[in-house]
């Protein structure tokens, strides 16, 4: 997210380049209710599950169309009901109302044994008893694939995996990745239909995440799978995902390529999970900014404002022309993100977050410099 | 001495020798664990070496040793039938109470965990009342009525059964802790495993330590009860505790081969029990 803002506040931006055809269609418009129907833009279709513990919602009313061979990542804060959908699809947590379908086959009532759903979970559960090549061949063994199959079948599955020269250890000897990758060869192994993961990769160490993420896509790619991804990381989706649904409090809330959702957010919701967003109501938008609206919310992405010191040029070379008027104030917080510089400015007792490309010491605005900020009023987002 | 330090003196070194402690550490250890191992070991020396004397009178050490008395017990046939009831008991009341618990420890774990809860107030329950009150309580339901069971082993077992409860439902609930059963039970059906299928594929291997810490630990709880034994069926079906409470009156010397005999059958077994390699072990401290 971090390298993103360059390329994405220029503000002539087209949909860079969509995966899938029906990522492109979700951009244009954000409603899939236009689509033509066939087969494979709704391999897996949800249509209003609701689900309640007690007197508490968990989430209601899901609809949803997944392609064949989509990856799509259902992103939310914990707790927003995204780990207890993806179990439903699996079979392990009962609805109380909606279907379930796959390739036009509803499932919503066999139990998980029967569905033909891989899943991969947060904490691998590995069978500790068995080796490598058994917890792989375990599926396999279920489904009475005679021996000599099996044998090949798994050792295929563990050289996709990378996995092939550990085929007789036991989990406890491997490390947090290499566990994880048996937990998907065992998924991949029996050829699911859907392939479902529930944070694969939120236990593991960031070098390794990073790594595993690459190995994960280009191997769902590679398989044309079908995925269902579950993370609260933002990064992780926006890098992985064909489509994202943003989840919050049981309702998905938006759904699009990262691209709209990081860029174009529908809610205020969206815009607070999908980055530091500067939410304005008209009047301050319009006194603080110089831009005019008749709307409720005003939100601006903290890279399309832009910083000049008041003694001096302005701070951002990459600047556009299509600036509104500036307005002063102090800035009295910077923090280094790494490659981008997030300062914190005061103006008339409003605090914008303002994010800026670490181009270097001499570009570096001080705490407590009095500033003027502009905003890209081209990126100025109504809700 | 050399039964109860054996085991250890040669398992302990090996253990640590890898590792290099500091060797001011190991004296330190060795220091403490001296003392300890010889005050537990001293009584049960003095009975060994009672068992195989000849005479242990007025003198400090034994006149002569001898293996009279061990063999004499070895072959009274008194003596191995109510070792044999005992083993007969026992190991029933520890197979029933494993057929009982082990459903209800699982489904306490992955399904309801208010059973769980109720389970642990009701595994101390046996305990609440001494033996011989609820032997007498016992006695009265079980004397007559539709069903006379006092006298006969069953009750015996019965009982046991509901003594053995609390060994052994925290030792499997433990056991159930040490790995994500529920995940495995998650993983094993989306995997295509019937539930039952994969509670004996997966789950039952992953609690092998448990199960048997669980039969071990009742085993040498149970083999040495003597209040339920002896009020509950007495004379009538003599275990191995009350045929020595019987002929304690005999031979010091051949009660203490009883004593003897006892203890290395219960001292093997629980080598046997835990001496094998296991595979749960290092999964435990892993997250």
């Amino acid at each position: 997210m971090s390298s993103a803002p360059a390329p994405l506040s220029t503000p002539d931006a087209t949909p860079a380049s969509p995966e899938t055809a029906v990522a492109e269609r979700s951009t244009v418009s954000d409603s899939l209710v236009a689509e033509p129907p066939s087969a494979d833009s709704r391999y897996l279709r949800l249509q209003g599950l609701s689900k309640r513990f007690g007197t508490t919602s968990v989430f209601e009313g899901i609809e949803a169309d997944i392609a064949r061979g989509e990856f799509v990542t259902l992103l939310g804060p914990s707790g927003c009901g995204k780990s207890t959908l993806l179990r439903a699809i699996a079979g392990l947590t009962a609805v109380d109302a909606g279907h379930v379908e796959v390739d036009g086959e509803t499932i919503t009532h066999l139990p998980p044994q029967k569905r033909g759903i891989g899943m991969v979970f947060q904490h691998y559960a590995l069978f500790p008893n068995m080796t490598v090549f058994d917890n792989v061949a375990f599926g396999l063994r279920m489904h009475k694939v005679p021996s000599a199959e099996r044998q090949q079948r798994v050792d295929e599955t563990l050289s996709l995996v990378e996995l092939e020269t550990h085929a007789h250890k036991h989990p406890h000897q491997l490390s947090g990745g290499q566990r994880q990758r048996v937990a998907l060869a065992r998924s991949l192994v029996l050829e699911p239909r859907i392939l479902l993961m529930d944070e694969p990769l939120s236990a593991l160490d960031a070098r390794i995440r990073q790594h595993l993420r690459e190995q994960l896509r280009n191997i769902q790619q590679q398989l044309g799978l079908t995925t269902l991804f579950v993370t609260h990381d933002q990064e992780e989706a926006l890098m992985m995902s064909d489509r994202i649904f943003l989840m919050g409090k049981g309702n998905i809330l938006q759904k699009g390529d990262g691209e709209a959702l990081y860029t174009r957010p529908e809610s205020q919701e969206v815009a607070g999970f999908m980055g530091a967003y500067n939410c304005l109501d008209a009047q301050q938008a319009s006194s603080l900014l110089g831009y005019e609206a008749d709307a409720a919310q005003v939100v601006f992405r903290p890279e399309a404002l832009y910083l000049k010191s008041t003694t001096d040029e302005i701070n951002d070379p990459t600047m556009t022309s299509n600036l509104g008027p500036g307005c002063g104030g102090v800035i009295v917080q910077r923090r280094l993100l790494g490659n981008v510089i997030r300062y914190r400015v005061e103006c008339q007792g409003f605090a914008l977050h303002v994010d800026a490309l670490n181009r270097g010491a001499r570009y570096l605005l001080p705490e407590g410099a009095n500033v003027m900020v502009h905003a890209d009023l081209e990126e100025a987002r109504i809700l | 001495m050399s039964l109860i330090t054996e085991p250890r003196s040669t398992a302990m070194p090996a253990r640590d020798g890898p590792t290099t402690s500091p060797a001011r550490r190991l004296r330190l250890h060795v220091w403490i664990a001296i003392p300890v191992f010889t005050a537990l070991a001293l009584p049960l020396l003095a009975t060994l070496l009672y068992a195989v004397s000849t005479r242990w009178g007025a003198t400090l050490l034994p006149d002569g040793l001898t293996l009279e008395w061990l063999a004499r017990l070895w072959s009274t046939p008194r003596f191995i039938a109510a070792f044999g009831r005992s083993l007969f008991v026992v190991a029933g009341a520890l197979m029933l109470s494993l057929v009982l618990i082990l459903p209800v420890a699982f489904l306490a774990h992955t399904r309801y965990p208010r059973l769980d809860r109720w389970m642990n107030v009701l595994i101390l329950a046996p305990f609440a009342v001494p033996p011989v009150v609820s032997s007498v309580g016992l006695l009265q339901l079980y004397a007559g009525g539709p069903l006379p069971l006092v006298g006969t082993p069953w009750i015996l077992m019965l009982t046991y059964v509901s003594i053995a409860l609390p060994f052994m439902y925290r030792s499997l609930i433990n056991s159930l802790r040490s790995f994500e059963a529920n995940e495995l039970m998650e993983a094993a059906q989306l995997l295509g495993a019937s539930p039952l299928t994969a509670f004996f594929n997966v789950i039952l291997p992953n609690m092998r330590l448990g199960i048997r810490i669980a039969i071990f630990l009742s085993f040498s709880f149970l083999i040495g009860e003597f209040v339920f034994a002896n009020m509950l069926v007495g004379t009538r079906f003599e275990t191995l505790q009350i045929y020595l409470f019987n002929v304690r009156r005999e031979s010091g010397h051949f009660t203490s081969a009883l004593v003897i005999t006892l203890f290395v059958f219960i001292l093997i077994l629980t080598w046997l029990g835990n001496g094998r390699g296991e595979i749960t072990a290092p999964e435990a401290g892993d997250t």
